[in-house]
């Protein structure tokens, strides 16, 4: 698995099984980013209620996130929020279509709801870069999302692009490390005159990358922090990303997932290592091993001929 | 970020059981297989890293041979792709390839959970008298690889004992009793005292789930109910005759006498159909009545001679034996508090059985005892209760989700900052939830 | 092989054999304890001359013979945070695993990477020239380990990136 996926596989899997064989439920589980989830039935058992919380909601809000749950879950979306949480479905078993094709893609349009909440300042941004092409305006409205505690996206549309900052921070030193490496790579990849990379790569977004100083777009903000751990990440997204709609989808689902796509492969590659290290420490074991003595045993016996067993 | 939830990681030889604190049920099971390329020996037998694959599809790319793999369900989907081989990681509920076992790990986190360890939690769960080492190793990699927030292991046993609390039989809440944990390969008969395991009491039980499935399908053979079922579906049927149609009975020659007097108020019908649809032949039906198995089978526990020749002791005299090697002051307590976990517990009936059993030897011994020493005084008597529950088939998995969303379980994690404290050797040793009330 | 690498590895190996010239020798302080006196320094007439050999700046060798026991240190090379990380990594990962390898102590000397320790019970019980055969291989392969580590990491770092732009094509 290189790649990571947009959906939610227990709400996939837990909506697919209760469609078939409807009981009581009541769980509580995550998704990436802090994101929280409770999915329960009340009184009837055909009547699920699914209930998000994500950090960030209020800023999402103001960016459009409401507009977005309407237009994809239009009825399911219920009134009264649960407490504590900021977005509730109510999924009536009963009521989904009959065909396997239609009550699949429901399924999976539901399992996709962080994808899609996450995604509202992004759709937000690529139709204000329309807006600004045709009225030759400069600068669309800056967007920030705090979706972790101490990290943070900051959207921009401009008349030719969209700009997306990353600030990504590692807690440790050697994913600071590591981060670096990767990010450093992203940077390389599309850089052209780099043997045998595939010609495709240079219809990807730019990538700039900046350690400790945030780029020029987000300097000015208040309350950055200057510190070694913290790294700005920058993809400037041309239209050709967004222009079609299914283009958009694509790289709203990819773009949102990159922070734990860094973080995933950091923690891949560390396995990695751990496995590499495991090889060679067993090699280098046999080599010491061969300068142990073979100790002689030889079997003792007592004068009657009975053997002596130690115990 | 701490209002997440601790993630609970129950891994046994034969599956996984996976979810969240506070949940009832774990969000995954699946087995705790690996397909991984390059062959089921070629690799795990140097267990070096993969060698570089030649260049090709995406998957097999330079450098990241190592994230091609399946985990679960999906490694066994995948076991018949050429080029994959499955692992078991897990023998006899110990980690023997931590390779795997890592890779393993790192996809139930990144893409069943989805959850970005940084900021959860976990409780993972061991055999009793697994080395420390192994606590060690596991320690490093989830702290150094997957840099979680804080590691709680416990025995699979003590979280057993907590898992009955759920049952309203229970009214205070302790660690000390016996454990009985029969899952599909290996019955164990584990005394806690105080949350800690007693290791030199412990005994194993050759015979589990798939003894009993195997004993179903023999003696359905012998009654010629198999011929019309196809030979690849017989294990299957025989399983799902084990799980949804046996029970314990209490006597077994009164249970064979009912039968035979009103054969058609006992047996069950079963109907099937063939999985495999083959030419020529839409799906194939088959029926067979279900008899005598009901009871005989879970009966191999209580008369393990029907069943195999060379292990012969009935399981309720291996729960006496092991409490008497308990030390005495705690055997009342083990006595008193007999928990069922796992699924091949879960017949209806069993735990009845098992305590009249139990009572019978108990009873019998104080006689005697009372008749060699001619005492006068007699033995108040020595209670014996055996707590069934609804949680018995993930109890282990459901005791660490109890636990775990404890407010006082953080204060009994190790955190990250005391494992870059002082390094892995911290695992060795775990606050017990013993005073936990 | 580098040019300088041979004769450094054999001035390592000529110097261990010769330290490794131990005896058993109780301590002079605590009636019927025997400890390593590189470790206990108990006494300064059974220390002899600690002596260093260096490759370059980065790399070198410290060896303290004493009369029952000798401690060995090596300094690994690390060009960048990189290979300093990969190296600090792989020492730890070793010396978690102390247990097994019977020279190896579990800290560094202070000052290099990573330490053996070598008494008179492991020259009495192996064979001598196995030991030092043992540590110069090591010697030999973990600069090839760590540098093989980093390639590998580089090569990963750039198909991730690679990866996940390209989705953003199709």
């Amino acid at each position: 698995m290189i790649l990571l996926e947009s959906h939610n596989v227990i709400i996939y899997t837990t909506l697919a099984e209760k469609a078939a064989k409807p009981s009581s439920l009541d769980v509580v589980f995550v998704d990436f980013d802090g994101v929280r989830f409770h999915m329960s039935t009340l009184e009837k058992k055909t009547v699920i209620q699914l209930s998000m919380s994500i950090r960030c909601w209020d800023e999402l809000a103001q960016y459009g996130a409401l507009d977005i749950l309407k237009r994809e879950y239009g009825s399911l979306i219920k009134a009264a929020t649960e407490p504590e949480y900021n977005v509730t479905l109510q999924i009536d078993l009963e009521q989904l279509p009959v065909d396997v094709e239609s009550r699949e893609a429901i399924i999976k349009s539901v399992a996709l709801i962080k994808r899609n909440v996450l995604g509202a300042p992004f759709e937000t941004a690529f139709r204000e870069q329309k807006e600004l092409e045709d009225s030759a305006g400069s600068r669309g409205q800056f967007m920030q999302i705090h979706y972790r505690d101490e990290e943070a996206i900051y959207i921009r549309a401009a008349s030719d692009r969209v700009t997306v900052i990353f600030s990504t921070v590692f807690r440790e030193e050697t994913d600071r490390i590591f981060g670096k490496l990767f990010l450093q790579e992203f940077v390389d990849a599309r850089r052209p005159g780099i043997q045998n990379a595939p010609p495709s790569i240079q219809n990807a977004p730019q990538v700039l990358y900046s350690n400790r100083d945030p780029p020029l777009e987000i300097r000015d903000l208040p309350g950055l922090r200057h510190s070694e751990d913290i790294g700005y990440v920058t993809f400037v997204l041309s239209p050709r990303h967004f222009a079609k709609s299914d283009a958009s989808f694509n790289t709203i689902s990819h773009i949102q997932l990159f922070r734990d796509y860094l973080h995933y492969h950091i923690k891949c590659c560390k396995a990695y290592m751990h496995s590499r290290m495991r090889h060679r420490v067993s090699e280098f074991q046999k080599v010491l091993n061969r300068a142990k003595m073979e100790t002689a045993t030889t079997e003792r016996k007592t004068v009657t001929g009975r053997t002596m067993v130690s115990r | 970020m701490s209002l997440l939830a601790p993630i609970i990681c129950d891994n046994g030889t034969g599956f996984s059981k996976i979810g969240f604190a506070g949940n009832s049920d774990p969000s995954f099971v699946f087995p705790t297989a690996i397909a991984t390329r390059g062959g089921p020996t070629a690799q795990s037998a140097r267990g070096g890293p993969p060698i570089p694959a030649k260049p090709g599809n995406l998957a097999s790319k330079r450098g990241i041979e190592d994230l091609d793999f399946f985990i679960g369900d999906e490694a066994l989907a995948n076991s018949k792709t050429p080029g994959y081989g499955v692992h078991y990681p897990i023998r006899h509920g110990m980690i023997e390839n931590w390779d795997h076992m890592e890779r393993y790990w790192e996809q139930t986190i990144f893409k069943y959970l989805r959850a970005e360890p940084e900021d959860h939690y976990f409780l993972l769960t061991e055999p009793p008298l697994n080395p420390p080492e192994n606590r060690e190793q596991t320690a490093e990699i989830f702290f150094e690889s997957f840099n979680i927030k804080g590691l709680y292991i416990a025995v699979q046993a003590v979280l057993a004992l907590a898992a009955s609390w759920s049952s309203n039989r229970v009214t205070d809440r302790t660690l000390t009793g016996t454990v009985i944990d029969s899952g599909d390969g290996v019955t164990h008969v584990i005394p806690c005292a105080e949350g800690y395991v007693i290791g030199s009491a412990i005994k194993h039980i050759p015979i589990a789930g798939r003894d009993i499935t195997q004993f179903v399908l023999n003696l359905m053979r012998e009654r010629g109910e198999m011929t019309t079922v196809p030979p690849e579906d017989q294990l299957k049927v025989a399983s799902k005759v084990k799980e949804d149609y046996s029970y314990v009975c209490q006597d077994i020659v009164k249970e064979f006498r009912k039968y035979d007097v009103e054969p058609y108020k006992y047996f069950e019908r079963y109907d099937g159909e063939s999985s495999v649809t083959r030419r020529f032949m839409s799906s194939q039906k088959y029926a067979l009545d279900i008899g005598y198995e009901r009871f005989l089978a879970p009966e191999i526990f209580f008369n393990p001679e029907i069943y195999s020749s060379d292990f012969l002791t009935p399981l309720p005299e291996i729960v006496d034996d092991v409490i008497q090697s308990s030390p005495i002051d705690v055997r009342r307590g083990l006595y008193k508090n007999i928990v069922l976990s796992g699924g091949s517990t879960m017949f209806q009936h069993f735990g009845q059985r098992l305590k009249r059993d139990l009572r019978q030897l108990v009873d019998r011994r104080l006689e005697a005892s009372v008749i060699s020493s001619r005492s006068t005084q007699k033995s108040s008597g020595v209670e014996v209760e055996v707590i069934s529950h609804k949680r018995q088939r993930y109890a282990v998995w459901f005791g660490g989700s109890l636990l775990a969303s404890l407010p006082e379980f953080y204060n009994f994690c190790h955190t990250k900052a005391q494992y870059d404290e002082i390094g892995p050797s911290i695992c060795r040793r775990y606050h017990i939830f013993g005073s936990a009330t | 092989m580098s040019n300088s690498l041979r004769p450094y590895l054999s001035a390592v190996r000529s110097t261990l054999t010769a330290a490794l010239t131990l005896q058993n020798f109780s301590s002079q302080v605590v009636e019927r304890h025997n400890k390593p006196e590189v470790e206990a320094r108990g006494s300064k007439e059974v220390l002899l001359n600690s002596l260093t050999i260096s490759r370059n700046e980065s790399e070198r060798v410290l060896i303290e013979p004493s009369i029952n026991s000798i401690r060995m240190s090596i300094k690994i090379k690390q060009a960048d945070e990189i290979e300093n990380i990969l190296c600090h990594k792989f020492t730890r990962f070793m010396m978690q695993r102390a247990e097994n390898f019977i020279v190896l102590r579990r800290k560094p000397v202070p000052g290099y990477d990573i330490s053996f320790l070598i008494t008179n019970v492991h020259s009495e019980t192996m064979l001598k020239h196995k030991i030092v055969d043992f540590i110069i291989q090591f010697m030999e392969e973990v600069d090839k380990e760590i540098s093989e580590m980093k390639l590998t990491l580089n090569a990963r770092a750039r198909t991730v990136a690679e990866s996940y732009l390209m989705a953003f094509d199709s």
